[in-house]
């Protein structure tokens, strides 16, 4: 599928990547819990932005459906009937110390991974291959060559929401 | 200019993120968002690695298929126990989920 864009792709990319970077941050940092779920949801949309950008059309729109649609919209349920009456309580103080270690860790890895990428860059491809990736193509694949892993997907989704259910059910 | 090292560096600055968070959080919910970030970043890479291979194949979008699938299910799941050990222990705070230390 070609994909015209009145904008060149870098500042697209450029604008993907901040929003999707600062909306993650946002989620783990905002002191409201419903905001953060908020912050996690722009997030996937931009992530969702990137899989259109790779020429992944369908899994932009599993992204925004799954994710969007449904983690999102269990976590904010979950949120609301866990929340307290004084509203979520502040940890800020005690996090001091650890977070300055998990920062130290988290931007080391980080760097680092970013590092070797740029190091090996030249050794990678530099632009896509022209040839196009049509997404019928997603289906048959899906159903031809990996029939068995599909049908165990399945089966694990079922035993998780038979479980998840059991978790939640309130016994009287 | 957009290239396949610009997707790993992205993706490596979410799981930077996604491990802050899974490090330093205290809320159960919290660290939920980070496993879902750092899932996310991987997702990202599988993608730009098969859009960037020659000749392409969908492989890479497969994996990201059940990928976005099996964390749904995680999702679903993770919520249910911390729905449980809100009702067993009024505070969703992993650092007093204590109960089975000896």
């Amino acid at each position: 599928m070609e994909v015209t864009l009145a904008v060149p792709p870098d500042v697209v990319f450029v604008i993907l990547a901040t929003i999707t970077l600062l909306a993650a941050i946002l989620a783990l940092q905002a002191k409201e819990l419903i905001y953060g779920a908020i912050g996690l949801g722009i997030s996937f949309i931009g992530i969702a932005g990137f899989f259109v950008l790779l020429d992944a059309p369908y899994l932009a729109m599993l992204q925004i459906a799954i994710y969007v649609g449904a983690v999102v919209v269990l976590i904010l349920f979950t949120i609301m009937l866990v929340r307290r009456e004084e509203g979520e309580e502040v940890t800020e103080k005690s996090e001091r110390g650890e977070g300055a270690a998990g920062l130290w860790i988290a931007g080391l890895l980080a760097v680092s991974i970013a590092g070797i990428a740029a190091l090996a860059g030249p050794n990678l491809a530099q632009t896509p291959p022209n040839a196009e990736l049509p997404v019928s193509e997603l289906g048959p694949v899906l159903v031809t060559q990996y029939p068995v892993p599909l049908v165990i997907l399945a089966l694990v989704l079922s035993a998780a929401l038979l479980g998840a259910l059991m978790l939640a059910k309130v016994e009287r | 200019m957009v290239t396949l090292v610009s997707y790993i560096v992205v993706s490596a600055a979410l799981l930077g993120i996604g491990i802050y968070g899974l490090s330093v959080k205290r809320n159960a919910i919290r660290i939920l968002f980070a496993v879902e970030i750092i899932v996310n970043a991987a997702n990202i890479n599988f993608a730009a690695f098969t859009r960037y291979l020659n000749p392409p194949t969908v492989s890479g979008q497969v994996i990201v298929f059940y990928s976005i699938a099996a964390s749904a299910m995680e999702a679903a799941v993770g919520l249910a126990l911390i729905l449980v050990a809100f009702r067993l222990n009024n505070s969703i705070d992993v650092r007093k989920m204590d109960k089975l230390k000896g």
